[in-house]
């Protein structure tokens, strides 16, 4: 397929504005000047973007709700903790593309009418800070940030706030909270960002993948752009794919393209040709599949029939020597450091379910573990106040769903399954 | 009108509310742990989860809102399922140490795993663990205990606004602590101590003493701290005050208390309570029966009145005092002995700006409600910060910042410092220039309509300082117009007074500027009050020119009246001040004086003097709960009962009535008497015919002889309908009827070489009473010379060392402590603490218009003492 988002990164300049501009950057931005701000926004709801970032909701409907509202000034925020373990497909565009993401926020800020964007920026991402920074301030220095975007009149400002390492703030409300300079925690909803988000104004928080999609659709126009993928959520797709293959990375693909393809002829397939035994779809908090569902397209769509999610389509897999209580535990164990603390379920929950697999890690599980797990999952799912309860609990669900055997395994042999395989 | 079912009933809301209260509404108890009323929904317990149709999940009824239609569930198999699930999270890492936790009867996680189980544990792992602090002297917390549903912070930054705590850590270390780290630190309100449903954040007043079942008798009462008026409640226990406690949803503080209130009742059983009357003998105060004591003091009182006429005799009322006790003590000077020599320490400042300003705008001018000032979107403040003199007053001021209002305050801002936009600190003694400055812009912008003829009249005579002329203010024409502008904006303001506008030369004008501030913006004007009950015993009639009910003594009609309603004389002529009595206790004119609960030895400026004066009176008599500094000059010294043990009402500064109840009793009780009790068995003595069985028989005396108090009883009060204005008849006809002295002229800003002493007033103590309480002493031992660090730094000192202040009226010596927002050439320090009486370093002056007290020659010489 023809790399869209990830076009010029072979090239060693591309980071710079100079490689951006000779390969056609920033015309998409001029385009979207000579069209109205809502012209804009029904072209991105034309084109059936769906948002980046996990959830995959419409974004053309997010601008929508946040341009009917009358409030200003309205924010723009583009979501850049990049946290999830296995996932790191916007880095490439942090890293070698940054101005894609800032033609993407300058033509969404112009369709949203806002005047001031925020990146916020993963703190363990040292370097993607660096290439941003300096983006940024070709970009003010070329006149495409500033009082007066590429002469059209319109002001944009844009800066980096840079988080300091919690997973939560990756979601939006909470990167709200942090950005304000609060603890990062997620906010009642509604009122949502769209209407009342940073400092109460009406703030649209969209992921890094999500915005460097804007151009495209500005360009090619939303017809040419749904007919890439799967025509119910259609564009391009970034993979990134990780563990057990033999050339992990991060694959552009058109949405809804095969797990099978993705891992078998992109990523070269299991590493020295194992069996693969287990694969997670969309980043740890996707819940786990097994083999029989490789022919399963991999988008919004057909993932949750499933019993999975697309999340950030970070493709995790797994072959036969990977014990996958091990994988659970550690899991459980991400999610209990980046557990909040402010819902009861998940702040107390995730610890409990982390020390029980530590111990059936460890050699010391118990009969009724398998079944307490499964009861404190439960007792979580659905009760959390965000989605990160919901997403531990539907790790452990996953796991004990599909490979209930390797944890009873563990249990009455007190070693793994897969180390004695 | 939205139609919400819940559990099968229907509900009718006029708003959107929650789904909780809506269910709450219809009498349906959702039970809760995250959620109090008056914080901000959190969301986080998840106890309160509730199933609603078409919605696939349970949602958290604490944050949900209900919607037209909208079919509620509250208590399903389902959702029981879900609460026991939350609860066994809980219990996770909860230590289960109920058997010694204080907190065990009243704990909201125990009750409700009583309720919904679970009945086992299922978690074999380790417990978190995290050490019970004891850095702090007040304040215990057990963060093992912590539920995490943030009550505490939400309490301390939304309705305290002292912004003092917060979670550090994450997930299941989420702990709650202050930001400074071991101790608090903070304004110790305690009001988290209400809110933490769990024994997380605990008192140590009362820790492992007692359990909540232990509580024998719970009184509701007025807090007998300052001049707001909290309504409280005294836990008892044989007779002894176990905690001091808001209660929701009674009296008007809706729940919150301050530092003083809620820890600072310790000082009515610290053990140095007098217990029986003391006469000198011998030069010597000895222990005397009552009756002793009593026939003593009617004799002396009785020899001194044939001898030298009613008006050698005087008396000082108290602002800690009940209405009652007020009410007698006048009643004694009045119409028994035959006296107008009455006055008390609201002489200091209350008195005088109360008279004047209804001198200026009519009676009741002050009689604004409190709780109405978190709605106004604007509040100046000048004189003095409310946080600290009036607590709960302050929070108010604070709410107004909260929802976008604009805080304007004249002088170091204090308590208000992260509320207000800019500071606008004078040069002391400077403000009345920097007064007129801001109400000649005033007049600029918003010329009167000629409501009020005289202000308008004497306005036009004021002399509006050019700019040069502000310039030995230290404020500049800039923040004059800001502040101009930022009040001319406000629709709804409120003028805030303290005492510090009152205490100078030229009172009056001080006063005159702050009225004609409030007259031209349309202001509400509130006046600070340090003691619980100034108001009330102004309207009692313990000044020397007005009787109960604020009717001057001199007019003859009203004297009639209250001669006729008694059947007794009232001298015609208006009687001495605090002041002059004091002058006329030097010349020899005043023979005796009569002191009930206070000491103006310790309390009032110049204190050598002031010793001097009482001790050359023929006759002492001081009624008091302690032995205090005055007492001990005493020729009588009449043991009296605390607040809490006694009947009676108090006024506070909102002219809000409110009833004092007696909550210990019997044999831990101190052995004093009622003030009024013991008045009126000195006035029997003295030929009052009339006898007072209870307290009620004084208050029906009152609504008889006050035209305010008519047909305003206690049943009343306690309805709550004891707000100004009152049934009775309040004074009309008397606006207009004041001078302003100094209109046309400016004053000279002094600039003295030598810092000020200025009198701090410290939000952790209050007068003299509070250096009983081991818990205000836990959080403030004892005074401190507070001053900036540049003025620290030109005096070669810095914080922790001794420095000696002094000049011709004496010498202290105090540890330094430095405070950035002290101005500069002034220390600070409290009049608080037995061995420091700050304010007798201080000279004074009355003043001629208002007859308020001026400090004076309040300069010290400050230098560091080497060890």
């Amino acid at each position: 397929m023809e790399r869209f988002l990830l076009k010029n990164i072979d090239s060693p300049d591309s980071a710079g504005i100079g490689e951006y501009l000779r390969t056609g950057g920033y015309a998409s931005l001029k385009k979207a000047f000579g069209m109205e701000p809502a012209d804009i926004i029904a072209e991105v709801k034309a084109a059936g973007l769906r948002g980046r970032g996990g959830a995959g909701f419409p974004t053309g409907m997010k601008w929508d709700f946040a341009s009917r509202d009358p409030k200003f000034p309205k924010y723009l925020i583009c979501n850049a903790d990049e946290g999830e373990p296995g996932t790191f497909k916007d880095r490439p565009i942090l890293e070698k593309n940054p101005h894609l993401l800032i033609e993407g926020m300058v033509i969404s800020a112009y369709a949203l009418k806002s005047e001031r964007g925020y990146i916020y920026l993963r703190g363990e991402y040292p370097h993607a800070r660096a290439v941003l920074d300096e983006a940024i301030a070709e970009a003010y220095e070329a006149g495409f940030l500033g009082g007066d975007v590429a002469g059209s009149g319109f002001r944009f400002d844009l800066s980096v706030h840079q988080g300091a390492g919690a997973y939560i703030c990756g979601e939006e409300t909470a990167l709200i909270d942090s950005i304000e300079g609060r603890r990062g925690q997620p906010r009642i909803k509604p009122p949502f960002p769209v209407n009342v988000g940073a400092w109460g104004k009406p703030t649209v928080v969209n992921n890094v993948e999500t915005l460097a999609n804007i151009p495209l659709i500005v360009s090619m126009g939303a017809g040419r752009y749904s007919e890439i993928g799967n025509p119910e959520c259609p564009g391009p797709k970034l993979f990134s794919v990780s563990c057990c293959v033999e050339r992990p990375g991060v694959y552009e693909l058109p949405m809804g393209i095969p797990l099978r393809e993705i891992i078998y002829e992109h990523a070269g397939g299991i590493r020295g040709g194992r069996e693969l035994k287990a694969v997670i779809p969309g980043g740890i908090s996707t819940p786990v599949l097994t083999p029989d569902v490789l022919d399963c397209p991999m988008d919004f769509v057909n993932l949750p029939k499933r019993g999975s999610m697309l999340g950030s389509g970070a493709v995790m897999v797994f072959d036969d020597t990977v014990c996958l209580v091990r994988v659970c535990w550690r899991a459980m164990r991400f999610f209990e450091h980046e557990s909040c603390g402010k819902c009861t379920p998940c702040r107390e929950g995730t610890g409990w379910m982390r020390n029980i697999l530590e111990r059936m890690e460890g050699g010391f599980g118990r009969d009724g573990d398998i079944e307490l797990l499964q009861d404190i999952a439960l007792s979580i799912m659905g009760k959390t106040f965000c989605p990160l309860g919901d997403g531990a609990a539907g790790v452990v669900l996953g796991f004990l769903r599909n490979f209930s055997d390797e944890f009873m395994y563990h249990i009455t042999n007190k070693k793994c399954l897969a180390e004695s395989g | 009108m939205i139609k919400v079912t819940i559990d099968g009933r229907d509900v009718e809301l006029e708003h959107p509310v929650t789904v909780l209260e809506a269910a709450r509404k219809a009498g349906i108890e959702i039970p809760t742990l995250c959620y109090f009323e008056g914080l901000s929904p959190f969301g986080g317990c998840r106890l309160c989860l509730v199933e609603v149709e078409k919605l696939p999940k349970l949602q958290t009824s604490c944050t949900l809102m209900t919607a037209d239609g909208m079919v509620v569930r509250t208590e399903t198999e389902q959702i029981r399922a879900a609460r026991r699930s939350m609860l066994e999270f809980l219990l996770i890492n909860h230590p289960l140490d109920c058997p010694y936790c204080d907190k065990a009867g009243e704990c909201e996680l125990q009750d409700l795993v009583a309720r919904y189980g679970p009945e086992a544990g299922r978690f074999a792992e380790g417990k978190r663990r995290h050490p019970e602090s004891f850095d702090d002297p007040i304040i215990v917390r057990n963060m093992e205990r912590c539920v995490l549903c943030t009550r505490c912070i939400r309490m301390c930054s939304e309705l305290q606004a002292s912004y003092s705590i917060s979670v550090t850590g994450r997930g299941s270390h989420s702990f709650v602590e202050p930001f400074s780290g071991g101790r608090y630190d903070c304004e110790y309100c305690g009001n988290c101590l209400t809110v933490c449903p769990v024994g997380a954040i605990m008192s140590r007043l009362h820790r492992h003493s007692y359990r909540p079942w232990f509580v024998e008798k719970e009184t509701e009462t007025v807090c007998g701290f300052c001049g707001v008026g909290c309504s409280m409640v005294l836990q008892m226990r044989e007779n002894s005050i176990i905690r001091a406690i808001p209660r929701r949803g009674v009296g008007f503080n809706e729940g919150l208390l301050c530092a003083r209130g809620r820890f600072g009742y310790e000082y009515v059983e610290g053990g140095e309570e007098l217990t029986t009357p003391l006469m000198r003998v011998d030069g010597e105060l000895r222990q005397v029966s009552w009756e002793e004591a009593l026939s003593f003091t009617a004799r002396r009182l009785g020899d001194i009145r044939d001898e030298f006429g009613g008006g050698a005799v005087g008396a000082v009322a108290s602002g800690r005092c009940t209405n009652e006790d007020n009410y007698m003590l006048q009643k004694l000077m009045r119409f028994v002995i035959g006296s107008n020599n009455i006055d008390s320490a609201a002489r200091n400042y209350y008195a005088p700006a109360q008279i004047y300003l209804e001198r200026m705008f009519g009676q009741g001018i002050t009689a604004n409600l409190i709780p109405g000032i978190a709605n106004s979107d604007g509040v100046f403040v000048a004189g003095g910060d409310p946080t600290a003199i009036n607590p709960i007053l302050g929070l108010k001021i604070r709410a107004v910042w909260r929802s976008g209002g604009r805080v304007v305050v004249l002088g170091a801002p204090g308590g208000l410092k992260r509320f207000v936009p800019y500071e606008l600190i004078p040069v002391p003694y400077s403000e009345e220039i920097v007064l007129s400055a801001i109400v000649g812009r005033l007049l600029d912008k918003n010329p009167p309509g000629g409501a009020n003829a005289a202000l308008e009249a004497k306005l036009r005579g004021l002399r509006i300082p050019s700019d040069d002329e502000l310039g030995s203010t230290g404020v500049s024409p800039e923040d004059v117009v800001r502040v101009s502008e930022d009040l001319s904006s406000m629709s709804t303001p409120v003028v805030v007074i303290g005492p510090d506008m009152v205490q100078r030369r030229r009172a009056s004008k001080s006063l005159f500027l702050l009225g004609a501030i409030a007259y031209l913006t349309n202001a509400r004007i509130f006046l600070l009050a340090d003691r619980p009950n100034y108001q009330g015993l102004l309207d009692m009639g313990c000044l020397p020119e007005l009787l109960p009910g604020g009717r001057p003594v001199e007019l003859e009609m009203f004297r009639h009246k209250a001669e006729e309603a008694l059947g007794m004389k009232v001298p015609e002529q208006r009687g001495l001040n605090l002041f002059e009595m004091i002058d006329g206790a030097e010349s020899g004119r005043l023979k005796a004086l009569y002191v009930m609960g206070e000491n103006p030895v310790f309390n009032l400026p110049d204190g050598v003097r002031v010793e001097k004066a009482l001790g050359s009176l023929d006759l002492l008599v001081v009624q008091d709960v302690h032995l205090t500094e005055t007492a001990r000059l005493a020729d009588v010294v009449l043991p009296a009962t605390a607040w809490p043990e006694k009947e009676g009402t108090y006024t506070n500064l909102e002219r809000r009535l409110q009833r004092v109840r007696k909550a210990r009793r019997g044999k831990m009780a101190s052995y004093g008497r009622e003030d009024w009790r013991i008045l009126a068995d000195i006035a029997g003595r003295l030929g009052m015919t009339k006898t007072y069985q209870r307290v009620e028989d004084v208050w029906e005396e009152v609504m008889h002889v006050s035209a305010l108090h008519t047909g305003l009883g206690y049943e009343e009060m306690d309805g709550g309908r004891a707000l100004w204005p009152y049934y009775g008849e309040p004074l009309r006809g008397m606006e207009g009827d004041f001078t302003v002295e100094g209109l046309d002229g400016l004053p000279e800003v002094p600039a003295p070489e030598r810092p000020y002493l200025m009198i701090e007033r410290p939000l952790y103590h209050s007068g003299t009473f509070s250096r009983r309480s081991k818990a205000l002493l836990a959080i403030q031992p004892g005074p401190y010379l507070k001053m900036n660090p540049e003025l620290a730094r030109r005096h070669g000192l810095t914080g922790g060392d001794k420095a000696r202040i002094s000049n011709g009226r004496g010498v202290l010596e105090l540890e330094v402590r430095l405070d950035d927002d002290i101005p500069d050439n002034q220390v600070h320090v409290a009049n608080t603490f037995e061995g420091f009486a700050a304010m007798r370093l201080t000279g004074f002056g009355t003043d001629p218009v208002t007859g308020a007290l001026y400090i004076d020659d309040n300069t010290v010489r400050v230098e560091k003492v080497l060890r």
